[in-house]
């Protein structure tokens, strides 16, 4: 069956149902199917040439270099499986979705959603609070969401008592791509105390892999649960997580070496150690490169480093990771800058506004004299780690 | 108390431009709240996500405006 296919089967059951409600303008289930079957232009992106082919997103995640990920529409069908079996989505779930389409987090859950023939509410990201929490003013007990650990800060700094309010509303919540505290965990578990909260692992990649509810008495930081229906999830010898399953990537567009340096034999090896409990459930213990996440994003500094050097006042630079309150890290460039030209951290940050992406550009400068290397040359990230 | 903001908020925040009569449509979330937490933290004034209206962060001098409605309520 295609992507299609189950909303065919839902538009069956469901005609008249709203399934995603975007501005206000509710589209049903019979018009949804009419409209993806045409091809005509929907308010989620499509990410690829059809509902009927693969799908294609664009990542820097596991290896740290920007890619197009070709993703099936089989692994799509069992991302949802997984989900809707791991987390318990159905046909009574309204889905609040407002961080961004193009991120495997939101993106993932359109289709679950769909397939089960709940409700899509589609928002403009989350620069509106107050029309994020506003959503969940829609009449229903079985509202759900996924924010990043950093939207989840910011609620809790700013909204903590609104978002109480919401308490018997909100059936599941869904937090991953970064690391989220143990303060935030247990403070999310206190304000709400019957929602089922969820820590995930997943990547463009590997597709949605185990997931864990912390709202369990144990709330136990850096756990992901045990690995959902589809997926097998096992550690190698050198500690490092790699995985299995009909939810893993077809491969990256156009780059067979790539696609091979991570995924061989039906197995992929992700950037991540980890360890497995005596119950089974997979433990984060870290990456293995020096790929930064800034709050769900992943940043290779040498991308940063590199469109850096190309401004002219740039003599030599590092790209470093620092605490950020609301991100966790943030990106941080020190610059040696070139002799006989005036430095000023403003027009090179606003250089890299314009060539790279806006997650990428660091948040912090400082003027350096000179760079730390190693004896062959090769940046010292290991000096700058944690200063 | 305008400077003071300008300041404070340049430091943390290099990108963003101050001058700018359409701040909240120039910032993303992260910035927006960045700001929140900067003024919050630095006046010890309660903010909340209703309060990050396109009309509070029109500008530098409407930041300063609720920061001054703010301290006033606050007594």
């Amino acid at each position: 069956m295609t992507i299609l296919d189950h909303v065919f089967a839902s538009a069956q059951k469901f005609p008249d149902k709203p399934a995603i409600i975007h501005h206000g303008q509710e589209i049903t289930y019979s018009r949804l199917y009419l409209m993806m079957k045409e091809c005509r232009p929907l308010p989620i992106p499509l990410l690829g040439e059809g509902w009927d082919k693969t799908f294609c997103l664009h990542t820097t995640g596991t290896t740290g270099q920007a890619k197009d990920v070709l993703v099936s529409q089989q692994a799509v069908i069992a991302n949802s499986e997984n989900l809707i079996k791991a987390q318990g989505f159905s046909s009574d779930t309204v889905f609040v979705l407002a961080g961004a389409l193009d991120h495997l987090g939101c993106w993932s859950k359109i289709f679950p959603v769909l397939m089960c023939g709940g409700t899509l509410i589609v928002l403009d990201g989350l620069k509106d609070m107050d029309a994020f929490l506003s959503a969940f003013d829609y009449p229903s007990s079985h509202l759900a969401t996924f924010l990043v650990p950093a939207a989840i800060r910011m609620l809790l700094r700013f909204d903590a008592g609104r978002l109480a309010r919401y308490a018997d509303r909100i059936e599941f919540l869904e937090t991953g791509a970064a690391a989220i505290s143990q303060a935030d965990m247990q403070q999310l578990c206190t304000i709400l105390p019957n929602t089922r909260l969820y820590n995930t692992y997943a990547s463009t990649e590997t597709g949605i892999l185990c997931t864990y509810n912390f709202n369990d008495g144990e709330c136990i930081p850096g756990c992901v649960g045990r690995p959902m229906h589809h997926s097998r999830v096992f550690i190698t010898p050198e500690g490092q997580i790699a995985c299995q399953g009909p939810m893993l990537m077809s491969g990256y567009r156009g780059d067979e070496a790539s696609t091979c340096r991570v995924l061989r034999e039906g197995t992929f090896y992700t950037a991540d150690n980890g360890r497995i409990d005596e119950h089974g459930r997979l433990h984060i213990l870290g990456r293995r490169d020096d790929v930064i996440n800034v709050g769900g994003y992943k940043v290779a500094p040498t991308d940063v480093e590199n469109a850096a050097l190309t401004f002219p006042s740039v003599a030599d630079c590092i790209c470093v990771p620092v605490e950020h309150p609301i991100t966790g890290k943030a990106l941080k460039l020190l610059v040696v800058p070139a002799e006989g030209v005036e430095y000023s951290p403003k027009p090179l940050a606003l250089f890299l506004k314009s060539c790279l992406q806006p997650y990428q550009v660091p948040l912090f400068y400082q003027q350096v004299e000179r760079i730390e290397r190693t004896p062959n040359g090769k940046l010292n990230r290991r000096f700058y780690a944690g200063k | 108390m305008k400077e003071e903001i300008r300041n404070l908020i340049e430091d943390a925040l290099p990108l963003v431009d101050l001058d700018s009569d359409f701040l909240f449509t120039d910032l993303d979330s992260l910035g927006i709240t960045s700001i929140m937490m900067i003024l919050s933290e630095h006046y010890d004034i309660p903010l909340e996500h209703k309060d990050a209206t396109p009309r509070n962060f029109k500008n530098l001098e409407s930041l300063a405006q609720m920061v001054q409605k703010k301290l006033e309520e606050k007594g």
